[in-house]
């Protein structure tokens, strides 16, 4: 798929966002008609294949695609599970097995114990064990519910055993490559928040007036939307650093795995900046559960911890730093980034 | 809202790189230098600069007629990012290279660009910005330094100050204003002057920073004749010079690697004592700088299209400077509690002088708070 195509497939997806009822969506937990109907009229325009090989009727997109539509679907807070479904789906489809027409969450193969983003919302969970792709039909009795998590998180009480496809991994498919994969998604993700939460800051100080004139006027507010868009471009550009990687080398060898590490680490630095300096020029407004700002910092808050926090990828790529038997970083730093791009 | 574009390197910016690399090595293994912190303000040294020129390393962006390389702005960024990831003695040239040689590229007469800008490729002719002044930094608008036209030129009084490298400098492009503000609007009536500063009424005087080096200075003009193409672009358009010439002076990886020098120093050091927190200290540190070069180099690619970047350039300096800072207090952090007698000659010293300059990093060439008021103006805030 090359930049052309890919650009009619996100135009297409962002115009049927735009029409959709989302707010209702999300507050109805991503569940009901609406969200049913939604999740249809994407799997008719074949959204959740977009990482799926021609041979399984995909558009035979990277995976670097998939995490530029997990910042274009959490700019709108889609509470659905279509980045990870996308994701799983090109994981089954590179396995060589046609992925099925199902939403499919994806487990953290590094900690399964962990919350399971949209695990309510989802037919089925991806998990990936001994060099084994499963994608297993989950039962509600099979979850437990997370406290105050968004998008239906639930943790996995047992394995779900309702087996939907299985088959072996690629060589390239370690442990280590799933969770990169799944942090790349998370790092667009919080990417494409940071940007509507910048746009809702902006709008929200220009608006509100107090001590007679609109908050933006005032050079301490202006100093929280400055911090907000100099961390927003960092996180857009660290993710386009890593998804460039992937887009070179689809089979996510070392040197993608520490781009999505650099991009996961300053995404979710970011995050908690962003997060914190949103809700301040806010006020009490921000902490509303009424108001959208939230939709948005929730998810943030949530993201970043998800197959591999901030600090979890920070110490991968310090350990490979420190580990080197003359330690230095400047090549690292230096290293090529690369811009092979279809 | 701010996209930093893509930037690639040829085979001939990698081939580049590994010449700067060897030359540094050999340049290091001969005693050349010693490293410095903050070496493009602190570590000035003429002949290292010569040597650069010699090489085809300084104006690399010009075109060849005036004694440049005609080389695309990435190949600058190899050769500058590589001095100073390596803390070489880059300050006699570094603002001449830098901004002002650019500068008289595009405002300067044609005998001004066959006279100078040979000779500062060559390492030969140093420059000193003159913008701030006793009474007006962060509000630049506000300066008083004046020029008069007369029968032969100009007569230029007034004192700036700040001017890094002015004592061993042969220009400085000089901000004055030539009529007066229009009501409220002060930014009007300001021209910009390349000043000889061998001129007869020019008193430069040292001024120790924090840590007593006398890096930057005071220069009094008084009643000094300049000859009438010594007006660098056009009357009354100072300003809006100025605030190009910033955005050459903001976006560079000076902003984010000067004290790199100190932490690479340490890296063995830490290595011997990895624990969980100095781990994750050494990735977060790998990650902030990696995406800061990513976008600093989209600086370069927009300044490579022709485009003014003066925002996206206030934006990297803004999160560049104050990753700086956390660099030097994270590294204070993760030494804490190994002995003095494990670390490596010079490390100490090293850190000191980062330290006594931490406050420098969000003042010079523009505040955090100057940035970040810049950065709200674009979005329309101001």
């Amino acid at each position: 798929m090359d930049r052309g195509e890919f650009a009619m497939i996100s135009e297409g997806l962002e115009r049927i966002l735009a029409d959709a009822p989302l707010e209702a969506i999300d507050k109805a937990g991503g569940f009901g008609p609406d969200a049913d109907s939604l999740w249809q009229t994407l799997v008719e325009s074949g959204y959740p294949m977009l990482c799926a090989t021609d041979a399984h009727d995909g558009f035979g997109g990277s995976l670097a695609d998939a995490a530029e539509i997990a910042a274009l679907c959490a700019r709108h807070a889609l509470s659905a599970p279509l980045a990870d479904t996308i994701l799983a789906a090109g994981l089954l489809s590179a396995a060589g097995t046609s992925p099925p027409a199902l939403r499919i969450g994806i487990v953290d193969p590094a900690d399964p114990s962990a919350p399971i983003a949209h695990a309510r919302q989802v037919d089925a969970l991806l998990l990936l064990e001994e060099g084994s792709l499963r994608c297993a039909r989950t039962a509600a009795n099979d979850l437990a519910s997370v406290h105050q998590a968004e998008d239906g998180a639930a943790r996995m009480l047992r394995q779900p055993t309702d087996i939907v496809t299985q088959i072996e991994a690629p060589d390239w498919l370690t442990p280590l490559v799933f969770r990169a994969l799944g942090a790349l998604i998370r790092a667009g993700q919080m990417a494409g928040a940071m940007q509507a939460v910048l746009q809702i800051t902006l709008a929200y100080t220009q608006e509100r007036e107090q001590f007679g004139r609109p908050l933006a006027k005032f050079q301490a507010i202006q100093h929280h939307l400055s911090d907000i868009a100099c961390e927003t471009a960092a996180a857009m550009a660290a993710l386009e650093m890593a998804s460039d990687a992937l887009h070179a080398d689809p089979a996510c060898g070392p040197g993608v795995i520490d781009e999505i590490a650099i991009a996961k680490t300053r995404c979710g630095q970011a995050a908690s900046r962003i997060a914190a300096a949103s809700h301040q020029a806010h006020g009490a407004m921000g902490f509303t559960r009424e108001y959208a700002l939230g939709r948005f910092t929730r998810r943030l808050w949530q993201w970043q911890d998800e197959f591999g926090s901030d600090v979890e990828w920070a110490e991968h790529l310090g350990r490979a730093v420190l580990s080197d038997d003359a330690p230095r970083l400047w090549p690292r730093i230096s290293q090529p980034i690369n811009l092979a791009r279809p | 809202m701010f996209h930093f574009p893509r930037l690639e390197f040829d085979a001939r910016a990698d081939a580049l790189r590994c010449e700067v690399r060897s030359f540094l090595d050999e340049e290091l293994a001969s005693g050349g230098f010693i490293p410095a912190a903050d070496c493009w303000v602190s570590a000035a040294d003429p002949d290292f600069s010569r040597k650069m020129g010699a090489r085809g390393w300084l104006g690399m962006t010009w075109p060849m007629r005036y004694g440049g390389q005609d080389r695309p702005v990435a190949h600058r960024f190899v050769v500058t990012e590589e001095m100073l990831a390596a803390g070489a003695p880059v300050a006699a040239h570094w603002i001449a290279d830098r901004q002002t040689g650019s500068h008289i590229l595009r405002y300067g007469t044609e005998q001004q660009k066959q006279d100078i800008l040979p000779r500062i490729a060559a390492g030969k002719c140093f420059t000193a910005i003159g913008m701030s002044e006793p009474q007006a930094g962060s509000d630049l608008a506000a300066i008083q330094t004046s020029a008069r036209r007369t029968a032969t030129g100009w007569v230029l009084s007034g004192r700036k100050i700040w001017s890094t490298g002015a004592h061993f400098s042969h220009y400085m492009i000089v901000l004055a204003r030539t009529s007066p503000a229009e009501g409220r609007n002060r930014q009007v009536g300001l021209s910009q002057f390349l000043v000889d500063l061998s001129l007869p009424g020019i008193d430069i005087s040292g001024i120790r920073d924090l840590g007593g080096t006398p890096h930057f200075n005071e220069t009094l003009f008084d009643n000094v004749d300049l000859p009438e193409d010594a007006l660098l672009g056009t009357e009354g358009n100072g300003w809006a010079q100025c605030m190009g010439e910033l955005a050459l002076e903001r976006s560079g990886p000076e902003r984010f690697l000067t004290s790199l020098v100190v932490l690479e120093k340490a890296l063995p050091l830490i290595a011997a004592h990895a624990d969980g927190r100095r781990t994750v200290e050494i990735g977060s540190i790998l990650a902030n700088l990696r995406v800061l070069r990513r976008m600093s180099l989209g600086v370069a690619e927009m300044l490579e299209r022709g485009e003014s970047p003066a925002t996206a350039a206030s934006v990297v300096k803004e999160m560049g400077n104050r990753l700086e800072n956390d660099i030097v207090l994270c590294l204070r952090s993760m030494l804490a509690g190994i002995a003095k007698s494990e670390w490596p000659d010079g490390l100490e010293a090293l850190l000191r002088e980062a330290i006594l300059h931490l406050p420098s990093n969000t003042l010079r060439g523009g505040t955090t708070e100057i940035l970040r008021g810049i950065i709200a103006r674009e979005m329309g805030l101001r």
